[in-house]
């Protein structure tokens, strides 16, 4: 199992289409990924976009990323990629 | 775009015989001259009165037209003397006509069904005014003559809204049907459904004319709904609102996780709001494609559950 803390850093946080790109980048991996608020017990599934919604994490927003399986180095990698990319937005 | 697998739509036309059997109307049409032209085809839902082409100005005359003859008509040629007359009535007949049809029961000059005989075209009569004609034999022929197509699937009336199923042969389209029937839907058409289009963008759906009613499900054979299910969940013809189109679920296939874009299939040049169901064990397809009509309902009347989900949380997202 392997952990990361990485920041929102795009102007609309992680809305709609950004979940969306989230979890078709998750569910591109074997390994479970889970995904937390910093320092928060409430530990969502990031395949799941609902779950992923309901974070409600706005920019500056710290999130807890874990994987666990074959895959996880990659799968955290991409992820993390993704969100400094600012899911590919502008600002 | 997806493909689906349409029949070649037909030559669209009629025959005048057609306007003149039909039980559709309630013209009452005698047919007083021409038999022998009522294999002539009518091409066009639109009438044309045939007065300024007995007063002589018939350059626009459409040979696919039907050609109304009203008291405008009749009055006009009383008024000629013989040999007026008969130029008039051989001036019209110098272009090819499909068929007359006189109004209000009027009694047209001999010599007018005369020469309907000898040109071979049809003249009908009916008791009824201009206006009332006009307006019945032109939705019997937009009818008639409307653009249609064919495609493989199933149409059902789902909370008086019309769902139209497609997909692979297989995918469970009559499965699908068969429950919403027990669910108290109908059916209006299972294997092939027959679209026509009326008017500008309205499309219309029914089943082949001899054995609509009729489904066929592997290992059960062909049923007879009507026998089976009673007449209540039977549908002769249905508008179709919303395209559903199944699909086998990939897992590597990427599906619509927020729904808040809109897509459409268009049928005859008419787009239809289009859903893609991905098929898959453990989803019932039924239960989806009532909630898939509830949102579509929800979607005209100018609301919709996942647009507004995404606000919300644009709204959260914004907040200091």
């Amino acid at each position: 199992m392997i952990e990361r803390t990485v920041r929102i850093q795009n102007e609309l946080g992680l809305h709609a289409r950004a979940a969306a790109k989230f979890v078709r980048i998750a569910s591109q991996f074997e390994s479970d990924i889970k995904v937390a608020r910093l320092n928060s017990h409430e530990e969502i599934d990031g395949k799941s976009i609902l779950g992923i919604l309901l974070l409600a994490a706005a920019r500056g927003t710290d999130l807890n990323l874990r994987a666990n399986g074959r895959d996880e180095e990659a799968a955290l990698e991409a992820i993390v990629g993704l969100i400094q990319n600012k899911f590919g937005e502008q600002k | 775009m997806i493909e689906l697998m349409s029949g070649a739509a037909p030559s669209l036309h009629a025959q005048v015989r057609d306007l003149y059997e039909t039980p559709d109307t309630t013209l009452n049409l005698s047919l007083i001259a021409g038999k022998e032209g009522l294999e002539n085809e009518i091409t066009s839902p639109r009438i044309q009165k045939l007065g300024l082409a007995l007063a002589g100005y018939v350059d626009y005359v459409h040979k696919g037209r039907v050609q109304f003859i009203g008291g405008t008509e009749i009055n006009y040629l009383r008024r000629l003397s013989d040999q007026e007359l008969r130029e008039a009535i051989q001036r019209v007949f110098s272009r090819s006509l499909c068929c007359i049809l006189i109004t209000r029961g009027l009694q047209p000059p001999l010599i007018l069904l005369d020469a309907a005989d000898r040109n071979r075209v049809p003249i009908l009569r009916t008791p009824v005014l201009s206006s009332v004609a006009i307006t019945q034999v032109t939705g019997f022929l937009e009818e008639k003559l409307a653009p249609r197509t064919s495609i493989h699937g199933v149409l059902m009336d789902v909370f008086n809204l019309g769902v139209l199923l497609f997909g692979v042969s297989g995918i469970g389209k009559s499965e699908c049907a068969l429950d919403l029937i027990l669910r108290g839907h109908r059916l209006v058409s299972d294997d092939m459904v027959v679209i026509r289009k009326l008017g500008v963008d309205r499309l219309v759906g029914t089943g082949p004319p001899d054995f609509q009613f009729h489904m066929e499900l592997r290992g059960l054979g062909i049923l007879n709904l009507k026998e089976l299910f009673g007449v209540s969940v039977l549908s002769r013809a249905k508008t179709i609102d919303l395209a559903i189109h199944m699909v086998r679920w990939k897992s590597d296939e990427e599906y619509d996780r927020l729904g808040v874009d809109e897509s459409y299939q268009h049928f005859l040049d008419v787009p239809v709001p289009l859903v893609t169901m991905p098929v898959a064990p453990g989803r019932h397809l039924a239960t989806l494609v009532e909630v898939a009509v509830r949102i579509q309902l929800l979607k005209n009347q100018g609301y919709s559950p996942s647009r507004e989900f995404v606000r919300q949380l644009d709204q959260l997202l914004q907040k200091p």
